[in-house]
């Protein structure tokens, strides 16, 4: 159901499908964490393209894994959420990190900025 | 169209999916825009969630009960649980407030919950539980929606 792959360069791409709520959150936030603490994770780009439902476990789950990628000064940001999510987002301070784009212009993105430090 | 149904199951997070799944087949007969079917979910997952995680402690033994009702387009909810209870309900209300921070609840659940209901109501008591009311009406389809 959620697939966690890891480009050459460090970032996490997690890709969420069907829903996303306490019990499913809990089930993955374990393997994600493990993944940031694994080596040089600098981002994580979570996919919601295809996700039917979210809610607050949602942003729990993200901004958790914020607080793992704090210390590497890792980059979070999320893709193509429903409108009812992204409401959520914003309701939780996460706007700022909302894209509506593909993967690799996420990973761009993050690549992008990493560059320049 | 009117209906009433009622749900009760145990408290343990595998039936936070079947009371998200019931309640929104209860409701789908209104018709509702997939926004309105969504934000409807949403709610009705984050009150399950926190009678069941708050509430009981996930005991897998008490029941979470759920009833619901239809009046021509308007849908009301009322979620119970005989547990914990909440100490201050308006301090619980608060966005980021959570009593489980290492369970990395957001403490965003009532501030979801009061945007997306028309009327959010919570009444509570310590040792005796907590009843989440709310209501939402769905804008009536029109031909011209229909046939888009």
């Amino acid at each position: 159901m959620t697939d966690i792959a890891i480009t050459k360069n460090g970032i996490i791409v997690v890709t969420l499908r069907g829903e996303l709520g306490n019990h499913e959150a809990n089930r993955i936030r374990t393997q994600i964490s493990s993944e940031i603490f694994s080596g040089k994770v600098h981002g994580v780009i979570w996919d919601l393209t295809h996700l039917g439902f979210m809610d607050s476990s949602g942003i729990g789950l993200i901004l958790g894994r914020m607080r793992d990628l704090a210390p590497q000064n890792g980059e979070t940001l999320i893709l193509n959420p429903s409108a009812t999510m992204e409401k959520i987002f914003q309701f939780s301070g996460l706007g700022t990190v909302v894209r509506h784009c593909n993967v690799e212009k996420a990973i761009g993105e993050i690549g992008g900025v990493l560059h320049e430090q | 169209m009117n209906n009433e149904m009622t749900l009760s199951f145990v408290a343990i997070e595998e039936n936070e999916a079947l009371a998200r799944m019931t309640m929104t087949c209860f409701i789908t007969p209104l018709d509702p825009t997939i926004e309105e079917l969504s934000e409807f979910k949403t709610i009705v997952s984050e009150a399950v969630t926190n009678a069941i995680i708050h509430g009981y402690d996930c005991d897998g033994k008490r029941k979470v009960t759920i009833h619901g009702k239809i009046e021509d387009s308007k849908v009301t909810m009322k979620i119970t649980d005989e547990g914990n209870g909440i100490f201050d309900v308006d301090q619980a209300m608060e966005p980021m407030f959570t009593t489980k921070p290492l369970l990395e609840r957001s403490g965003m659940g009532f501030t979801i919950m009061e945007s997306f209901a028309d009327n959010l109501s919570v009444e509570s008591a310590i040792g005796q539980g907590t009843v989440v009311r709310f209501e939402k009406t769905f804008s009536p389809v029109t031909e011209k929606s229909r046939m888009r």
